[in-house]
């Protein structure tokens, strides 16, 4: 009765694992479409976070939760925890590689057309900021 | 003890790191990874952690908690539906500006955290940061006011007050 229920909440999970992967292609998709459509750098870097955080980490999380309750123990084991440090790691580093070039474009003179403001030219340009 | 304390902290780390990736707990993995992280952990303690009794305060990994399962849920999901909306909506409705954002934390730890966050954040991302200063400049996709204390409440200021529960001081 016990490891009834307990196969029960493993399936569960792994669907819930499948369906976090399935958002994920959509995310994808659409970060892809907006990538198009976005026509400054500027705005295709926070398209790109959908892609990043919705199109890789979420699937990699609901992959490795798939694999630990649904794929038989060493194989789902060692597939889960690749895919958990992979996201883990995906979290934590994708966002340095933004802001470095971010910053190298902004550096190079690349400015964000249309903007209400760019504090940061302004700021250069007065010398308080390097 | 400050620096066997701190390679301690690497160590378990970075051995758990292992652990999980290979996924199993045969004797020749503990081993192989627990000899690793030991060299690791003895090379690089004291660039990684300096104040080892932090990282054994239960308050700060509540703290961490809860905030990596609210960024994780609610502060991202709504995020990414806001971006989701703007690039599928015909007009492509977008008010971008450069915003400067103080912070008020100095460890380096709790910099990243805020950083990270606001880039991780679908519609908010860091461009350059002041450290002198204390202010970063953040690319925001829809620029509700362009004053820096207004800015800080509507894009930071949730992550700054869980990086400063969990790693100031």
């Amino acid at each position: 009765m016990v490891t009834d229920a307990l196969t029960l909440i493993g399936q569960v999970l792994g669907c819930l694992g499948l369906v976090l992967a399935l958002v994920g292609a959509v995310n994808d998709l659409i970060a892809a479409i907006g990538f198009v459509r976005f026509k400054n750098f500027y705005l295709r870097l926070h398209a790109l976070t959908v892609g990043v955080i919705g199109g890789t980490f979420y699937p990699l999380i609901g992959l490795g939760t798939y694999a630990l309750f649904c794929i038989a123990p060493p194989l789902g084991y060692y597939v889960a925890g690749v895919s958990y440090v992979t996201a883990f790691f995906v979290l934590i580093t994708a966002p340095a590689g933004s802001h470095a070039i971010a910053r190298g474009a902004h550096r190079a003179g690349y400015r964000p057309e249309p903007a209400r403001e760019d504090k940061l030219a302004k700021d250069r340009e007065e010398g308080v900021m390097e | 003890m400050s620096k066997a304390g701190s390679a301690f902290v690497v160590f378990l780390l970075l051995l758990g790191i292992y652990l999980v990736y290979t996924g199993t707990t045969n004797p020749v993995d503990v081993i192989a990874g627990g000899v690793a992280a030991a060299v690791i952990a003895a090379l690089s303690a004291d660039l990684v952690v300096s104040k080892p009794s932090k990282v054994f305060d239960p308050r700060r990994w509540v703290a961490f908690v809860i905030y990596a399962v609210k960024y994780l849920t609610v502060i991202e999901a709504r995020a990414h539906l806001d971006v989701i909306r703007r690039i599928l909506s015909p007009s492509l409705p977008v008010d971008p500006a450069i915003v400067r954002i103080p912070y008020a934390v100095s460890d380096d730890y709790a910099i990243t955290t805020i950083a990270n966050s606001i880039t991780n954040t679908p519609g908010t991302v860091v461009v350059d940061i002041d450290t002198e200063r204390k202010y970063m400049y953040v690319h925001w996709i829809d620029a509700k006011t362009t004053e820096d204390e207004g800015a800080r409440a509507h894009v930071s200021e949730e992550f700054e007050n869980y990086a400063k529960l969990i790693f100031e001081g």
